[in-house]
């Protein structure tokens, strides 16, 4: 059920966006293109409101003599500062940034014109932050809560059962003692009364009682240590969405272990810091969950300088495999050339927090390893392996081999 | 109906009214039912029996719904990683290692920085690169929570600046006034270290006058030296005598280079050179290597001994001779050898006691030694020098020099000096010593009479690592890093450079014990720096394939080996033999024979006691007597039997306690029986009984109390030795309680003369016949035909297969460690030891020979029942053969089919897979294993409080120890070998992203990869240029009980030994 409320609340929300676009794709067209460039060339230094590595860029032509000038110094700064020694703005500029060179930007003088263009008019950002929020407004699901008042329910009604119990077991006494027959109008009784008069009602209904109770007390113990779905609130918000999603940033940028061994490991804070050096504020937390970041990694985002104590990250672990199962990221990724989406989910759609997509259950993986084909071709490992099983599995007709077929549900590949 | 009447016993018989009686009692015992219920202190509680059950109801519920949620694990990424760390992904580094007398140049695995593993370095040169139990068990004591921890100043903490300070100060005080530092250390080879100790000496030396003596100890006028600061280098492993020795005979108080490899006939008398004299573990390799049999025939060994070690062991011809006679037979053996050469004989040389041949077998090694002359090799473990000169002159008369022994290259780790430290401690006694400083060695615990001569040095530094009983009773510690933690550098053997490097930061504040010298010498390197300056001053010039200093450093560390090899300048000559007056030699030496005899001995687990806690090798039994975690006298059974005291070592039957005197210090220790151990003789291991030491350590006497000094050397046999029954008994644990093969074929041996000349099939004298069984219509099928089970598929893909060669193992053990460490296998303590329930997923068997054989029975006309139990008992002096055991991974295995819950399977690479989260621990496995090589945990090893002494993995740290691949087990399940499946799975992962095929090699076993004389090989038994595969079809190969038709992916190749069959 959950899974198709996602699916259709996604995909109402990816047809808004839609929608948007194209509202929006109208009359902006320049503006888009100055965005681009400007996000390819000119943020990891400048920020158009904030000096960031270099000046902020709001009123920069009001700030340079000419247009032509400012088109050679983007172009090649140094090899302006060499021939405009008059120029006093830009040797200040040099001055003022600790002689450090603005790197030479490849751009036609109409690119430029498409970056001052976006510069001199931002658009502003308050549309994505609406859709994030509502986003972020989903109500997270905490069975717990559940669970207590659950229990909560089923103990007081044992409380009152049990009271009744003694209560009609004093009366009986009490009875007994004094040999005399009260009418009594006790709960019990007049439930006792009852089954003795329908008892084929009753055992019936015993009987339907008892197995839903067994079904459901499968599928309870059946989820048991199954954390499908667990997404645990973690110290930053970080979401998958904007980063693999909306910036299409390759899962092996950060994950880049999956690739080389078993982990794939969580990030360490300086490759955050790679792109977070220059993008101190989010869309969605503005510079709340970024500064998280620099808190850990000991930077000053005001001196531009790692100068504070460095302070780890402890996120929540979310996929957890047992002790007794060995998994290899890079058996996977590499050999099995498998996308990250296939264990993980759609995670470039995942916004805060991140949950666990697959059951990874045993039958989960099992079933995977039977179903998915081996791809020997290319593959000098499985040359002889290949032959090999083509031969052995002649008279069955069988051409192209799973992971089963390798030996891929054998007990030691997993546990050892 | 008949009217016979049964009955139990004569009371039911007779009808006996009190029989009657009690056989009315359904309990022969009282039932104190009416005691425990009348009981009125039960009634008054206010539990009642319902209030129980409902709270039982309710910590059910509870508990269940406690276990129900979610566990909350926290995932810490590095702030910054470092560049060479791939979280998952292991590290290695080249490093070495020299403690206790013995170099290992090491591969050290580090995951997420923390070594786990050590291997042999594959880059060193292969003839030298031993690897023993010590080394690869050594990576647990990095972890061990004894070691100090920050300096220490009378006990208490101090900071590394006020200690350095202080000591600095004092030093400086005692050189001011002329006074005399002495510096103790085990042999310093390397050239940064020896640089790092003449610095230190510069820095405090004084000029003084001393004597000098000639050969026989006579006083030969006067020289200056520099004096100040004494070096003494003293090992309690060493080769002292024999360096002595070529002092006089050679000029150079050095040990020369033996080369086993080259040796077609080995005469050892009193050496176990394949333990403890010498490198023992690199000998093995050049030793293993002429004891395979091949087109070039095989070596012969001699063993002359008193204790029977894995030297005896694997020898051909082994004589058991008293300490006493040692003098004797190297005489007689020199005789013997002189009459051949025509050169004059020296006096005595008759084996006083001799009841084992000895006389007759060194004749016939004195045969083959000129037989095979300049192609021979005598070696000889005396402490006494002129024993060792007439040892050398043999070796001179065989043409040895020069082709067996070569003097280019000097064995450099024992440079050990008795003399050095017998005179040290004289002059400590005459207040003639102002400040000792102690490093890497032990000798307040090691050296009898160094601690009370210690105690009346005014200033007491040890650079320790942990704890011991020197460091103790030193004023100041300054804490050595442990070997993985800093660098330095070894010249093991002359031209062979190695280099240690941290493989871990230091776990805590320590300090390179080098880095000390040099700072309290007023130097401003730190021990990187000045080894780096060192190597790029005295090494980098002397080479010339590498053009940069930076680059020929860097490739050094990476490698941890260099070879630069000198050649002899111009006019220079190696060393040579001088001649000198062996008569007089020989008759200085004294030896006086006792009663009894004692020889002490160092254990291969335990070593010189440097390690004594780490529990691995506590655990490790040792390869003759297999006890584990004592130390016990070892004595004759024959010797024993006469005395009634047990010989067996089961749970049921405890060992007797006695009294041992030797040189008037009395030990309380177990007594075992060993047989082959001479009649008349004790064997007692040294490195036991330390009293400063972590928890594991302290297990049994400390025997270098018993030792004194000779001459100029410490005495470790003697002959002052009385033995008395303590009258009480003392539990010892064994793994193995059998001793003989029974006539089976288990290890399966032949001689040299029959394996070269009889097929292996020959009807009559066959020596490895192929195993048929015959099958119901009387037709002799191999085991292969005649089975009732499916086969697997293993033809196809890979097949995983192991051959181990009984001719190349000598039971050193590394393999043993090398497995616990790898597969996190429990260490379970003395006690569980005791009752069978070890856990060693590899072991080594260890059979005696009996006298009686199946044979030789029927000729004596004795019955099945009395052969039986007479095959039970070792002969006196038995051979001996050793066999690894592991899970044979049996393609048929009788395990798989009794599982009901299916937890252990076959795979289609051919192995025996064991999943332990599936078992449930009926055992039915391991009953129905014929090797029972499969182990049940009884307990939670890594939790369990009663285990918490033994088992690493219950500390904190020592928990880094374990490899994060291979899961910790839980109480209850069975484990086993598993063929090392990680580095199995994690060696084709290797190949697969690479795009290749797999190679011979790119898969071993921690086994395989620390067997240094390559006895042990796996690999893919389906891959024709397999190392397997080719000793699988060699004609000695076989299986471990091949006829109940397990088809083993393990084979065993036949010993064989090179005995004539009439002798």
């Amino acid at each position: 059920m959950r899974i198709y409320h996602t699916v259709i609340r996604s995909l109402s929300k990816s047809f808004s966006a839609v929608t948007l676009a194209i509202l929006i794709s109208g009359f902006a067209l320049q503006a888009q293109d100055g965005e681009k460039l400007f996000k390819a060339n000119c943020a990891s230094c400048h920020k158009i409101d904030k000096k960031l590595i270099g000046p902020a860029l709001a009123g920069i032509e009001d700030r340079w003599e000419s247009k032509e000038n400012l088109y050679a110094w983007i172009k090649n700064s140094s090899d302006y500062l060499k021939n405009n020694s008059g120029d006093s703005y830009a040797q200040g500029l040099f001055e003022e940034y600790n002689k450090s060179i603005m790197t030479a930007q490849a751009l036609s003088d109409a690119e430029i014109d498409a970056i001052l263009a976006y510069v001199a008019n931002p658009p502003a950002s308050e549309a994505p932050k609406a859709e994030v929020a509502q986003l972020e407004g989903e109500p997270s699901e905490d069975y717990s809560t559940y669970w207590l008042l659950g229990l909560a329910a089923v103990l007081l009604l044992v409380i009152k059962v049990l009271s009744d119990v003694k209560h009609s077991l004093k009366s009986v006494e009490a009875n007994m003692k004094d040999e005399k027959v009260k009418a009594s109008q006790g709960f019990l009784v007049a439930a006792l009364d009852w089954i003795s008069a329908n008892k084929k009602t009753t055992v019936a209904l015993m009987v339907v009682i008892l197995a839903t109770m067994s079904v459901q007390g499968w599928f309870v113990l059946k989820d048991i240590g199954v954390y499908q779905g667990y997404s645990p609130e973690q110290p930053i918000k970080f979401s998958h969405k904007i980063h693999a999603g909306d910036n299409e940033i390759d899962c092996g940028y950060c994950h880049h272990s999956a690739y080389k061994g078993k982990n794939a490991g969580i990030p360490s804070v300086n490759v955050c810091m790679n792109c977070h050096a220059g993008i101190s504020e989010g869309k969605v937390d503005g510079p709340v969950e970024i500064a998280k970041i620099y808190e850990a990694a000991g930077w000053d985002p005001e001196q531009n300088a790692y100068t504070k104590e460095q302070k780890p990250i402890k996120w929540v672990r979310i996929h957890n495999l047992p002790d007794f199962t060995y998994f290899n990221h890079s058996q996977h990724v590499v050999v099995g050339e498998q996308k990250c989406q296939t264990c993980h989910g759609e995670v470039q759609e995942f916004g805060y927090p991140m949950k666990q997509f697959a059951p990874l259950t045993m039958g989960w993986c099992v079933e995977c390893h039977r179903e998915t084909e081996v791809a020997m071709e290319g593959n000098a490992y499985y040359d002889k392996i290949h032959e090999e099983l083509l031969e052995r599995y002649k008279d069955k007709g069988i051409e192209k081999f799973s992971v089963e077929h390798i030996g891929g549900l054998e007990c030691a590949k997993c546990h050892y | 109906m008949s009217d016979i009447k049964y009955w139990n016993s004569i009371d039911q018989l007779t009808e006996d009214p009190g029989f009657i009686n009690e056989s009315n009692k359904e309990f022969q015992e009282e039932i104190p039912v009416g005691e425990f219920l009348g009981n009125a202190k039960l009634s008054e509680s206010t539990t009642s029996r319902r209030d129980f059950l409902k709270f039982m109801g309710f910590s059910l519920g509870a508990a269940t719904l406690a276990a129900c949620e979610t566990p909350v694990t926290k995932s810490i990424p590095y702030v910054v990683k470092p560049e060479e760390v791939t979280p998952g992904v292991a590290n290695f580094y080249a490093s070495a290692v020299q403690r206790g007398g013995n170099f290992a140049s090491i591969l050290v695995k580090t995951r997420e920085g923390r070594p786990i593993f050590i291997q042999p370095n594959d880059r060193f040169p292969a003839a030298l690169r031993g690897m023993s139990p010590r080394v690869n068990s050594s990576v647990l004591e990095l972890y061990d929570e004894n070691r100090y921890m920050v300096p220490q100043k009378a006990g208490a903490n101090v900071s590394w600046s006020d200690l350095d300070a202080d000591v600095a100060s004092k030093l400086m005080a005692i050189k001011a006034k002329g006074g005399n530092i002495a510096l103790v250390t085990g042999s310093v080879n390397g050239p940064g270290a020896k640089a790092a100790v003449e610095l230190f000496s510069a820095a405090f030396s004084v000029k003084k006058e001393m004597d000098s003596f000639d050969e026989f100890g006579e006083p030969v006028g006067k020289v200056t030296v520099d004096a100040g600061v004494t070096h003494v280098q003293y090992d309690a492993i060493n080769t002292n005598s024999l360096a002595e020795a070529n002092s006089w005979d050679f000029g150079t108080n050095a040990v020369p280079h033996y080369r086993f490899d080259k040796a077609k006939t080995v005469v050892s008398i009193a050496a176990d050179f394949l333990g403890d004299w010498g490198n023992g573990a690199s000998n093995s390799i050049g030793y293993a290597k002429t004891r395979v049999p091949s087109d070039n025939g095989m070596s012969r060994h001699y063993q002359f001994e008193t204790n029977l070690t894995r030297s005896g062991s694997t020898a051909d011809v082994r004589g058991a001779i008293r300490p006493s006679d040692v003098p004797n037979a190297v005489i007689a053996l020199y005789n013997a050898v002189a009459s051949k050469s025509g050169a004059a004989a020296l006096a005595g040389g008759k084996i006083a006691d001799d009841d084992n041949n000895v006389t007759a077998k060194i004749a016939s090694a004195a045969d083959d030694l000129w037989a095979s002359k300049g192609n021979s090799l005598v070696v000889c473990g005396s402490e006494n020098s002129a024993v060792q000169r007439i040892i050398n002159a043999t070796n001179q008369l065989l043409g040895n020099y020069g082709s067996t022994i070569t003097w280019d290259q000097t064995y450099n780790v024992g440079l050990s000096s008795s003399k050095g430290m017998k005179s040290l401690i004289n002059d400590m006694n005459t207040g003639a010593v102002d400040a000792v400083i102690i490093s890497g060695v032990n000798p307040c615990y090691a050296v009898p009479g160094f601690a009370a001569a210690l105690m009346k040095v005014g200033l007491k530094i040890s650079l320790a690592d942990r704890p011991d009983e020197t460091s103790s009773v030193c004023d100041y510690v300054a804490p050595n890093h442990f070997f993985l933690e800093g660098w330095n550098d070894y010249e093991p053997i002359t031209g062979v450079f190695a280099l240690a490097q941290p493989c871990i930061k230091p776990l805590f504040k320590t300090r390179q014990a080098e880095e000390s010298l040099l700072v309290w010498a007023g130097s401003s390197d730190d021990y990187y720096t000045h080894l780096k300056k060192t190597w790029e001053k005295e090494l980098f010039p002397k080479q010339s394939n590498i053009l940069l200093a930076e680059d020929f450093w860097n490739t050094s560390v990476q490698n941890g080996v260099v070879e630069i090899k000198t050649a002899l300048k111009e006019g220079e000559t190696l060393v040579a033999y001088r001649a000198t007056d062996l008569a007089k030699v020989a008759s200085g030496i004294q030896m006086t024979s006792g009663t009894w005899e004692c020889q002490f001995y160092f254990k291969q687990s335990i070593g010189d006691g440097t390690q004594a806690n780490n529990p691995h090798l506590q655990e490790f039994p040792d390869p003759i007597s297999k006890i584990s975690w004592d130390n016990y006298v070892s004595m004759n059974p024959s010797d024993m039997n006469s005395k009634g005291w047990e010989t067996r070592t089961a749970q049921e039957t405890p060992a007797n306690l006695v009294n041992v005197t030797v040189n008037g210090v009395t030990l309380q220790l177990p007594v075992v029986a060993v047989p082959g151990q001479k009649v008349g003789t004790i064997g007692i291991a040294l490195g036991y009984g330390r009293e400063i030491t972590g928890p594991a350590g302290k297990v049994g006497k400390n025997a270098y109390s018993c030792l004194t000094w000779n001459d100029s050397s410490l005495g470790y046999s003697s002959s002052d030795v009385s033995i008395e029954d303590a009258g009480a008994t003392y539990e010892i644990a064994s793994v193995q309680t059998h001793h003989t093969m029974m006539g089976r074929k288990i290890v399966n041996e032949t001689t040299y003369s029959t394996y070269s000349s009889v097929d292996k099939n020959d009807e009559k004298n066959g020596w490895n016949k192929d195993v048929l069984l015959v099958d119901a219509y009387g037709k002799k099928k191999s085991t292969r035909e005649l089975n009732l089970w499916q086969d697997h598929a293993i033809e196809k893909g890979h097949r995983w297969g192991m051959s181990i060669d009984l001719n190349a193992c000598n039971a050193c053990g590394a393999c043993v460690t090398a497995c616990h460490t790898e597969n996190n296998v429990p260490v379970v303590g003395k006690d569980e030891i005791r009752r069978t329930r070890s856990m060693f997923w590899l072991r080594v068997d260890r059979y005696f020979s009996s006298d009686v054989t199946k044979q030789n029975a029927d000729e004596q006309g004795m019955g099945v029942r009395e052969m039986y139990r007479k095959m039970e008992d070792p002969s006196v002096y038995p051979q001996v053969s050793f066999q690894p055991v592991m899970c044979q991974h049996c393609n048929h295995a009788p395990c798989e089919t009794v599982c009901p819950v299916a937890a252990t399977t076959h795979s289609e690479e051919g192995l025996n897979q064991m999943a332990y989260n599936r078992c449930v621990g009926t055992r039915y496995c391991a009953n129905n294993c014929p090797y029972k090589v499969r182990r049940f945990n009884w307990f939670n090893y890594n939790t369990d409080t009663m285990f918490a002494e033994v088992n690493p993995s219950q500390n904190d740290l020592m928990k880094m120890v374990l490899n994060p691949d291979v899961v910790v087990r839980s109480r209850g399940v069975i484990e086993k070998c598993s063929f090392c499946v990680q580095k199995i799975q994690a060696g084709k992962l290797v190949a697969k992203k690479e795009g290749r095929p797999l190679r011979d090699g790119d898969v071993t076993s921690a086994c395989a990869g620390a067997c240094a004389t390559g006895a042990i090989k796996f690999g893919d038994l389906n891959d024709d240029q397999s190392a397997v595969r080719s000793k699988w079809s060699d004609s000695r190969s076989y299986h471990l009980i091949e006829e109940v038709g397990t088809q083993p992916n393990v084979a065993y190749l036949t010993k064989v030994r090179n005995i004539d069959t009439n002798a």
